[in-house]
């Protein structure tokens, strides 16, 4: 017994001794999940591109109405499938001291378009057939095709030439010119940026569990906490004095899809019943909360291309007579199934759905499965009715992919097989409109088309939070939560009281 | 002895292959594909294809199995899908933290376990007993995604003794191991008292105490030590379990350990993440299971003597 004692005692003492990390004055921020890669031409996850948007310049950003703006350069459109950069004279040098210079953004988008790259974005810069550097601040990219929104695509960060050819690990060591460069990676779930302008360090902590970061707010072991928490966790922080709330709209998108191959839903006024048994608001008011907006379409009115329709209201009598009238009632109920994830937030947003259906007549089985399964199985079509959301669109070029006759999986999304001739036409006419406004219009009219023959439902547009310790000021939230605004963030020094947050 | 432990060592080698290639054709069973997770949504069917053939995902299953086994044998554990980094690599960044945990809890659970369990032998049927009896029925019922956010509460937010999560120096370390601790204390306390008290009842324990020996003597040298010996076995096990990742209590407290990494992987459908790590957890199941016949040898002169 005494040797085992002295045993576990030993152990003890070797654990005391190594575990051993100070802890740095750098304001933290958690995250969900943590990023991937800081390569920017390979990285697809959320986190991974917020940070890299940080750490790299990209010549093209966009403003509050999606509509591609300048960043590192400005652009001219010299021919239809000819486009000329010029690199903005007061850039910020690479990260080591170096100039940014046209070579490097063609180096970028040619290291993306190179096949043995296997970059994820090469498909999406398809139609580019050059890229010619015409001197150190100007380059032209040379298009296979026109394509009137194609400066929007030229959103990836630039990378310096000399690092792509040497073979530089930029996934570990990124190597920009972002107003932020990398301290210190040491483990995965722990990630430290310098700000170059001043020296202040952030660090992103990956905490998953949604309670513990909240806990680590309150404790003053995080100072920011932007979205990925449920609705009661956010009221609750709000009522917190040392900590400050604040809500922005947002234009992430969720719907409800219909499988248009079952021949249930193939029928129209079973799918308009469905809008109309779904008490949107309530949802959105209880479940959501902040500043979530109902959807008519799945771009939000501020988009260059959105929409701002009233879309079906809630009216439990008229679905109870479209159901009717489809021949579904009391003697022959209607029996669905609702596939969504095991997210739990996803869950009781189901199950409310599900009661709200069960109101008019409609008897609905949930099914929950991890994300994985379940978009295996809403690839595949193996559904009745599902619920996901679009996250971060941009450019309408998301309604080819999405209700395109010709891209049902694995062509593209238009996972409900939806078929629509008017609605080819529509996408099509307005991807080859050259004249912005008529773009527009073609593109509202598609959304119109889409209302009224109901593949999806579109339920909201989630609003975006930030909590943060009440000594963090500075901070603006962004419509599509990115990080950009960490650049003005600042910790008010200890004894200064002021208003709450910048205005 | 040494005959006892190759053959032991062998059949552990066919188990571990056994592992390994049923954990490859399971995990291309499951729906999900691995592509999908990493590319999103939005990604086009070009770029899904061209990353799949990167993947070497569109090469028949037994060719990639061959392809895995082989590079296995080199000692290679391949590349990670998603992050595209070395996943030995990954695994030692993340086993120093999981061997810390659960050692720290199996510490726990033991400085807690044996002198509750001994304590409840000892004063059978008293209140002591009972008192033991209901911690270790608490312990064993409460979960630890439970347990873990009220001592939190208890003692990181209200108190302010600890940090919520993270590894963060050692004071990070206690609350993990508390929770991780708790629940195995509780097993085991139930098991010292039950063999402690089968024990005490044997004749050379009235012996001891005829030959006039203190009850402290005859409970510490002649009780424990020969109740010890299923208590090992269930602390072999619950080590290996323990190894091979604390999922829940990882990912409450923020520890970057193996659990916490298998599971994420199983989630985004990172195949040779999920291979490596079941086979490490195989490894380390194996390995504890020779230890702790080893250590039975060691505490029972009879099982070594019968051995020789």
């Amino acid at each position: 017994m005494q040797r085992i004692g002295t045993g576990l005692l030993l152990v003890a003492c070797a654990l005391l001794s190594a575990c051993a990390e100070a802890p740095s004055d750098a304001i933290r921020m958690g995250v969900a999940s943590a990023p991937i890669t800081l390569d920017p031409r390979y990285a697809t996850d959320a986190t991974s591109a917020r940070l890299n948007r940080l750490l790299y310049a990209q010549l093209v950003d966009f403003d509050a109405s999606a509509r591609p703006v300048a960043a590192l350069a400005q652009w001219q459109q010299l021919a239809p499938t000819r486009y000329r950069f010029r690199l903005d004279p007061a850039r910020a040098s690479f990260h080591d001291g170096s100039a940014l210079t046209a070579a490097d953004v063609k180096a970028t988008y040619d290291s993306v378009r190179d096949p043995t790259n296997d970059s994820p974005h090469r498909s999406s810069l398809e139609m580019i057939e050059r890229i010619v550097v015409i001197d150190e601040h100007t380059v032209d990219f040379e298009l296979s095709r026109p394509d009137p929104l194609f400066p929007g695509y030229l959103v990836i960060g630039v990378l310096p030439r000399k690092g792509i050819e040497a073979g530089h690990p930029f996934d570990r060591r990124p190597w920009g010119s972002g107003a932020f460069e990398l301290a210190a990676w040491p483990v995965e779930g722990l990630l430290r940026l310098e700000r170059r302008a001043d020296g202040q360090l952030f660090e992103f902590l990956h905490v998953s569990d949604s309670t513990v970061r909240v806990l680590k707010l309150l404790r003053g072991e995080l100072d920011l906490v932007q979205n990925d928490l449920p609705p009661e966790l956010v009221r609750y922080l709000e009522r917190q004095p040392h900590i400050d709330v604040r809500h922005r709209e947002g234009g992430n998108f969720s719907y409800v899809g219909f499988n248009l191959e079952d021949p249930i839903l193939a029928d129209l006024r079973v799918r308009r019943a469905i809008a109309h048994a779904i008490d949107r608001r309530v949802i959105a008011w209880h479940l959501l909360g902040g500043e979530t907006r109902l959807a008519a379409g799945l771009l939000p009115p501020e988009h260059w291309a959105g929409v701002d329709f009233d879309a079906y209201r809630y009216d439990p009598a008229r679905a109870r007579s479209l159901l009717a009238e489809a021949g579904y009632g009391a003697g022959s109920p209607l029996r669905l199934n609702y596939r969504t994830t095991s997210d739990p937030l996803r869950l009781r947003i189901a199950t409310v759905i599900q009661r709200q259906l069960h109101d008019v007549g409609i008897q609905v089985e949930l099914s929950s499965f991890d994300w994985a399964t379940f978009y295996a199985d809403i690839k595949a079509g193996r559904f009745q009715l599902y619920s996901l959301s679009w996250v971060g669109i941009k450019s309408p070029d998301i309604f080819r992919y999405v209700f395109h006759s010709t891209s049902v999986p694995p062509a593209g999304a238009n996972r409900g097989r939806f078929q629509d001739a008017l609605v080819d036409g529509l996408i099509e006419a307005a991807e080859t409109a050259q004249e912005p406004a008529r773009r527009a219009r073609l593109y509202q009219e598609l959304q119109k088309r889409l209302l009224e023959t109901l593949p999806f439902v579109p339920l909201w547009y989630e609003g975006q939070f930030v909590a943060a310790r009440t000594d963090i000021h500075g901070y603006e939230l962004s419509a599509d939560g990115d990080y950009d605004s960490l650049a003005q963030v600042q910790r008010r020094p200890a004894g200064v009281r002021e208003a709450r947050f910048a205005p | 002895m040494i005959q006892f432990l190759v053959s032991r060592l062998l059949s552990a080698l066919v188990v571990v292959f056994g592992v390994v290639c049923l954990v490859f054709l399971l995990l291309h069973l499951v729906p999900g594909d691995p592509v999908d997770m990493m590319l999103g949504e939005s990604a086009r069917p070009a770029d899904r294809a061209a990353l799949r053939e990167a993947l070497g995902l569109d090469r028949p299953l037994l060719v990639q199995l061959g392809e895995y086994l082989g590079g296995l044998a080199q000692l290679d554990l391949g590349t990670s899908f998603h992050s595209r980094r070395p996943i030995t690599d990954m695994l030692l960044e993340r086993l120093p933290a999981t061997i810390e945990l659960a050692v720290a809890g199996l510490l726990v659970a033991v400085l807690i376990a044996f002198p509750l369990g001994a304590l409840a032998a000892v004063r059978k049927d008293t209140p002591w007993d009972q008192g033991a009896m209901t911690f270790s029925l608490i312990g064993v019922s409460v979960p630890n995604f439970w347990l873990g956010p009220v001592l939190i509460l208890v003692f990181s937010l209200w108190l302010g003794w600890f940090p919520v999560s993270g590894r963060d120096g050692i004071v990070s370390l206690i609350l993990p191991a508390i929770t991780l601790g708790t629940a195995l204390a509780a097993v085991l306390s139930r098991m010292v008292r039950s063999t402690l008290l089968e024990v005490l009842s044997e004749d050379y324990i009235r012996t001891a105490r005829a030959k006039g020996l203190s009850e402290r003597q005859v409970v510490i040298h002649h009780g424990l030590r020969n109740a010890l010996l299923p208590v090992i076995t269930l602390l072999g096990l619950q080590l290996g379990t323990l190894l091979g990742g604390a999922v829940i209590t990882e990912t409450v407290f923020s520890w970057p350990g193996v659990g916490k990494l298998t599971v994420d992987a199983i989630l985004r459908r990172d195949y040779p993440v999920v291979q490596a790590s079941v086979l490490l957890i195989s490894v380390t199941y194996v390995v504890v299971n020779v230890l702790t016949d080893l250590v039975y040898a060691w505490v029972d002169p009879r099982i070594r003597e019968a051995r020789a």
